[in-house]
């Protein structure tokens, strides 16, 4: 064994995993050997400890939305949007409300714990309905009037070609669009109403790698969601209209999306 | 989504833990990380793959907080003072930290931030010596010195906070 003298800075290296494994048991004999720098040891080791302590919690919080938002967004670097940020915190009002503590993180933060990817796609989808289906004025961003610069843009931004359908069949007519944030990906929102001002919303999202179909309803009171998913695409139309005629003109949606896709 | 982003994504509370010890402020600590954020997507090409995104990232943070920080002293701004024991900012409700955890935190703002850096990189994100060097900029050697010199700083600063402690229970 290589025998050296050793000096307060062993004491920093051992304490920080540098310290070569064949000398330690000279270094720990020092340490025996001089109660001063013992002593100076476990202080650094305990303070160590304390800073560890005082910051551990940090890795456990919800990343923010702000942050996420700024590596997945699709407005421009440095460009904050302020309404995504109250976007996020209203949606995760809404999935605490509806979906507990799990559904909170599911949707703040995908990465830490996944739901199944038919749960998460409707709670977003139903999320965005709340907020958005209840507003007068800012429920779209582009108008139905738009119509073409929306299909457009909408499937520039989501990543795939996005028809609006046509429900007048089922009496609703285009209200207009949006982009939203879905998970750590991008969503299109299309917006309907009937005569009766009663409003659906259409949420295609292309965050998906998995075939599922169903329907979901977050509270019991709440809208609905009648989803789809495939691979590549997932779709989600919420309503709060009666289970038989959301599905019908669920279906009605989803064919013309289907068929849009592949025009 | 695509692989960097997702690898970028997954730093996140790295980054953050690692401002929070650097500036305690939470709103201030996720600026920094939000900056750091932004200036990495605006080069992701520059990032070589192979690279750990970790250390990338760490870099690109390191020199805005070096940076920000020569500004402010620049500025001959009072941020970087230290705060007398029991002064600290108030925090708010739902960040419950036992006084152990503030005083040393409130401690760690006060030594400069080159030591501090240094210390943190190493002690609480468990850099080694070789990557911590590469990260920061400076020589394996300049490194150890910082973090000896840290430590040395952080404790006699704990030393002082209970001393003065003990000195006011001594006056009541």
């Amino acid at each position: 064994m290589i025998r050296r003298d050793f000096s307060e800075r062993d004491i920093h290296m051992a304490l920080d995993g540098e310290l070569p494994s064949d000398e330690r048991s000279a270094y720990d004999a020092w340490l025996d050997a001089n109660p001063e720098m013992k002593a100076k040891s476990a202080r650094f080791t305990a303070d160590r400890a304390a800073l560890r302590a005082a910051v551990a919690d940090v890795l456990d919080e919800a990343v923010p939305a702000r942050l996420r938002k700024v590596v997945l967004g699709e407005v421009p670097v440095k460009a904050v949007v302020p309404r995504s940020r109250w976007w996020f915190a209203a949606a995760a009002a809404v999935l605490l409300a509806v979906g507990g503590l799990g559904g909170y993180f599911a949707g703040i933060d995908g990465i830490a714990l996944e739901d199944p990817a038919e749960d998460r796609l409707a709670e977003q989808a139903i999320a965005a309905h709340v907020i958005y289906a209840a507003e007068k004025r800012h429920a779209v961003e582009v108008p139905a009037s738009d119509k073409d610069h929306l299909q457009t843009w909408l499937s520039n931004r989501v990543g795939l070609k996005l028809v609006a359908p046509d429900l007048t069949a089922d009496g609703f007519q285009l209200v207009g669009g949006r982009l939203l944030p879905a998970g750590e990906s991008k969503a299109a929102m299309l917006l309907y109403e009937d005569g009766n001002g009663q409003r659906i919303s259409l949420f295609v999202t292309t965050e998906s790698t998995e075939n599922a179909k169903g329907t979901y309803a977050a509270t019991q009171d709440g809208p609905e969601a009648v989803y789809w998913l495939d691979k590549g695409y997932g779709c989600a139309v919420v309503g709060s209209l009666p289970r038989e005629r959301l599905a019908e003109v669920a279906r009605s949606a989803y064919t013309q999306l289907v068929n849009g896709l592949a025009s | 989504m695509d692989e960097k982003k997702a690898a970028i994504l997954g730093e996140i509370p790295r980054l953050r833990r690692y401002a929070r010890s650097l500036l305690r402020d939470r709103d201030a600590a996720d600026d920094l990380v939000q900056d750091c954020l932004e200036r990495a997507l605006v080069r992701l090409d520059n990032w070589q793959t192979g690279e750990s995104p970790r250390r990338w990232l760490f870099t690109i943070m390191h020199h805005l907080f070096i940076d920000q920080m020569r500004k402010v002293n620049r500025r001959g701004e009072a941020a970087m003072l230290p705060l007398e024991a029991g002064e600290a900012v108030a925090q708010p409700a739902e960040q419950v930290e036992s006084i152990a955890s503030r005083e040393i935190i409130d401690a760690l703002q006060a030594i400069s931030p080159d030591r501090r850096a240094a210390l943190v990189m190493v002690a609480i994100e468990g850099f080694s010596y070789a990557e911590a060097a590469n990260i920061l900029g400076v020589p394996a050697g300049t490194l150890m010195s910082r973090i000896a010199r840290g430590r040395e700083e952080l404790r006699g600063l704990l030393d002082d906070t209970a001393r003065r402690r003990a000195i006011r229970i001594v006056e009541k």
